[in-house]
């Protein structure tokens, strides 16, 4: 643990450094991730209405057809709302699986363009997919599976230039040491668009779905524009230094920016290694040699955090793509109501992240605590399975499992890095960075199984019933902490090997 | 916009029955299309037209003001209503008697919101069943179904079938149609009020424009383009 010791004082050198540059580049790019995700979002809020649009009425006595038919039985995309379901869960893996391979193609084309450009295009360009996708097609009354598909594979494409531009941006401005405390600020950006796209969509959904995506693809567009004007992609266009290397590569990972809910870590990896390359002094920077990805699979604790990690992120996923669908056709409560009370997990989810990463830095240790919000959030699953037809304790229920299921995720992809690091490092900080980056390339490939799933929570959902699919979830979260228990074992056992260690130094 | 897709073709409909009652010179098809010969002295037709004040006999037609008001297809050898039978929707009184007919569609009475009194051969139920109708008599051959109640209202029992933010709307004997309630309006009612388009373009694009500005004075016009 020399890293972690050594760290403290850069934070706060920084800060004392930061011009208005820093909070400019700061605000632009993580309200840029927040506006991509509210989009993303938006399509999670509609579900219901969605599927009535495309579906006739159906009442079972054919006897009493509902008249005039124009109003009630002219659309026919679907012959019911079950089938409706099962579409909407493929545009969810449909937009997942794009948006994986997207991650791939624009790591690469964002670091041979300008990163100014590339986010703005992204965002303009996105916003206008979303806005063909949710508005056009109503108003021109064309509904057309195949259609939406295409689109929502181009949205997954275009969105994914997002993530590792604002994170190459993040990197050059504020470099690796000012890490822990900005980019814990930073990584409430998904949460943040999670909440700004629900209250978006909320508020307009009256109007009709059309224009929940209309706002939120206005907005995001708006913004791909104002990113276009306002953004310093580095320091050095402004006549600054660029963020050094600190020399603490060991405790920066550790401290690592939390991975928002649907962004891909992997990419921002990638980055920040050329970053480090190039900024670094290159006689000491041995090139490390390419490992691929079944040999990443057998190192040790690779296999069985990737696991642990695919199945939170598995039930994160379905709550992200799922609760306000749930929530209005289970306890039949209006569409718009149900989006706003579905801000509370993502609230949740922000304040049990920033408590949980406050009890494991005074610990100085993740597993343990870890361990303990992952059993709660069993528990939390569990009793918001039976959660009574009631607005104000469904809100209090959802917020705590929100707040025990997803900071747990982002705590995992950022311990992950360092303990699967730390276990094959040998010292060398560069090199630790490359195997975790090459372990998390093996967790993208995961996460494509991950998406599958969410297909399969429509399907249990149509066959057997909103509860198997909690029950589901509940299975996934104790399966998580059965993969991490070596580690935890591990990782307490080292504690408590470090404690006179730690005494000594302190 | 489905929204106003839906008022066009309301109101396209609207302007074509007007076009055929009013505009329209030439009297309705039914009248003389579907069974030759006029108004018979024995039916209730007649009875109806004569004691009406401004309706005059037309064929097989009662008109007042070029609408249909009474229409006498007894005794006509029908086996089933002429295609042309929907223009005597605005009827009070028809007559259906002395007609081989075997069966009416269910539907075939739709929009027949006046109707009043309905003679049909004694083999035939009155449409949307007894208890739609205030009075049922049989006489002789005939049937005679008088005076209709309205669907929606709590004795016949179909004033919940409409689903939320819809209300029941009577359209002929035992017939409804469920229509948008209030604001709702477009495709199953799911919408409501109009898009604040002004306020909401007029905000962003101010507040987009403002941001830009700032920023680029602020950040990026000293950048050097390289």
């Amino acid at each position: 643990m020399p890293g972690s010791l050594r760290r403290p004082p850069a934070n706060r050198v920084l800060v004392s450094q930061f011009t208005h540059h820093h909070v400019a580049v700061f605000l632009l790019t993580f309200f840029s991730y927040s506006l991509l995700h509210a989009s993303r979002k938006t399509f999670s809020n509609v579900k219901v209405s969605i599927s009535s649009q495309w579906t006739p009425s159906d009442l079972n006595d054919t006897a009493l057809k509902l008249q005039p038919y124009e109003l009630w039985n002219s659309s026919h995309l679907f012959p019911n709302t079950g089938e409706a379901t099962l579409f909407l869960g493929t545009l969810d893996t449909i937009f997942l699986f794009s948006y994986a391979v997207g991650l791939f193609v624009s790591g690469i084309v964002g670091d041979r363009l300008n990163m100014r450009l590339v986010l703005s295009f992204g965002m303009c360009s996105s916003a206008l997919v979303v806005f063909v996708f949710g508005t056009v097609s109503e108003w021109l009354h064309f509904y057309h599976k195949w259609f939406y598909c295409c689109l929502w594979i181009v949205n997954g494409l275009l969105q994914s230039t997002g993530w590792p531009c604002v994170v190459a941006v993040m990197g050059k401005w504020f470099g690796k040491a000012g890490r822990g405390f900005v980019f814990g600020l930073w990584s409430a950006c998904a949460s943040v668009g999670n909440i700004l796209g629900a209250f978006l969509a909320s508020s307009v959904l009256q109007y009709g779905y059309e224009y929940a995506f209309l706002v939120t693809a206005s907005v995001q567009f708006a913004g791909g524009v104002i990113v276009f004007f306002g953004l310093v992609t580095s320091p050095k266009e402004v006549g600054l230094p660029e963020a050094g290397e600190e020399g603490d590569g060991v405790g920066a990972a550790e401290e690592d920016v939390s991975e928002p809910l649907m962004g891909g870590s992997d990419n921002y990896d990638e980055d920040d290694q050329n970053y480090t390359v190039q900024t670094a002094d290159p006689s000491s920077i041995p090139q490390p040699k390419a490992i691929g990805f079944f040999q990443a699979c057998c190192l040790p604790g690779v296999m069985l955090y990737s696991l642990a990690y695919a199945c939170l992120k598995l039930v994160n996923y379905s709550f992200f793509f799922w609760l306000p669908f749930y929530l209005s056709s289970n306890f039949g409560w209006k569409e718009a109501e149900a989006d706003r009370l579905s801000i509370w997990y993502d609230v949740g989810g922000i304040v049990g992240g920033t408590i949980q990463g406050l009890i494991s830095d005074m610990l100085q240790k993740r597993a343990p605590v870890l361990a303990i919000s992952l059993i709660l959030a069993v528990g939390s699953l569990f009793g918001y399975s039976r959660s009574p037809n009631n607005k104000v304790i469904n809100a209090v229920i959802m917020a705590v499992t929100g707040k025990r299921s997803t900071s747990p995720s982002s705590m995992l992809s950022a311990a992950e890095q360092c303990m699967v690091g730390r276990e094959n490092s040998m010292k060398k900080e560069e090199k630790v960075s490359f195997v975790c980056s090459a372990s998390l390339d093996g967790l993208s490939t995961l996460e494509c199984v991950v998406f599958l799933f969410q297909y399969l929570v429509s399907l249990i959902q149509e066959k057997l019933g909103w509860m198997w699919v909690f029950y589901f979830f509940i299975l996934m979260t104790s399966s998580t902490v059965l993969f991490i228990t070596p580690l935890i074992v591990r990782e307490i056992s080292a504690l408590l090997r470090e404690r006179p260690a730690l005494r000594l130094a302190g | 916009m489905a929204a106003s897709s839906w008022l066009l073709l309301c109101l396209l409909r609207g302007a074509i029955a007007a076009a055929s009652g009013s505009d329209d010179p030439s009297p309705p098809q039914i009248c003389s299309g579907c069974c030759a010969g006029s108004v018979r002295n024995s039916s209730a037709v007649a009875a109806f037209c004569g004691a009406r004040e401004g309706a005059e006999v037309l064929g097989r037609c009662c008109l007042e003001r070029e609408a249909v008001v009474g229409l006498d297809l007894g005794n006509c050898s029908l086996h089933q209503l002429c295609p042309s039978f929907q223009e005597a929707s605005t009827a009070s009184v028809i007559d259906l008697t002395n007609n081989p007919l075997d069966h009416l569609p269910e539907d075939v009475f739709r929009g027949f919101t006046q109707l009043q009194t309905l003679a049909l051969p004694a083999e035939l139920d009155c449409p949307g069943g007894n208890n739609i109708w205030d009075n049922v008599t049989t006489q002789g051959s005939s049937r005679i179904c008088h005076s209709q109640r309205n669907p929606c209202n709590g004795s016949g029992g179909y004033g919940w079938l409409c689903p939320e933010d819809s209300i029941c709307a009577p359209d002929g004997p035992g017939l409804h149609l469920c229509l948008c309630e209030g604001p709702y309006h477009g495709y199953k009612c799911l919408r409501q009020g109009t898009f604040p388009y002004p306020m909401f373009y007029g905000t962003l694009g101010a507040v987009t424009t403002s941001l830009s500005i700032l920023l680029w004075v602020t950040q990026r016009r000293k950048v050097k383009t390289s």
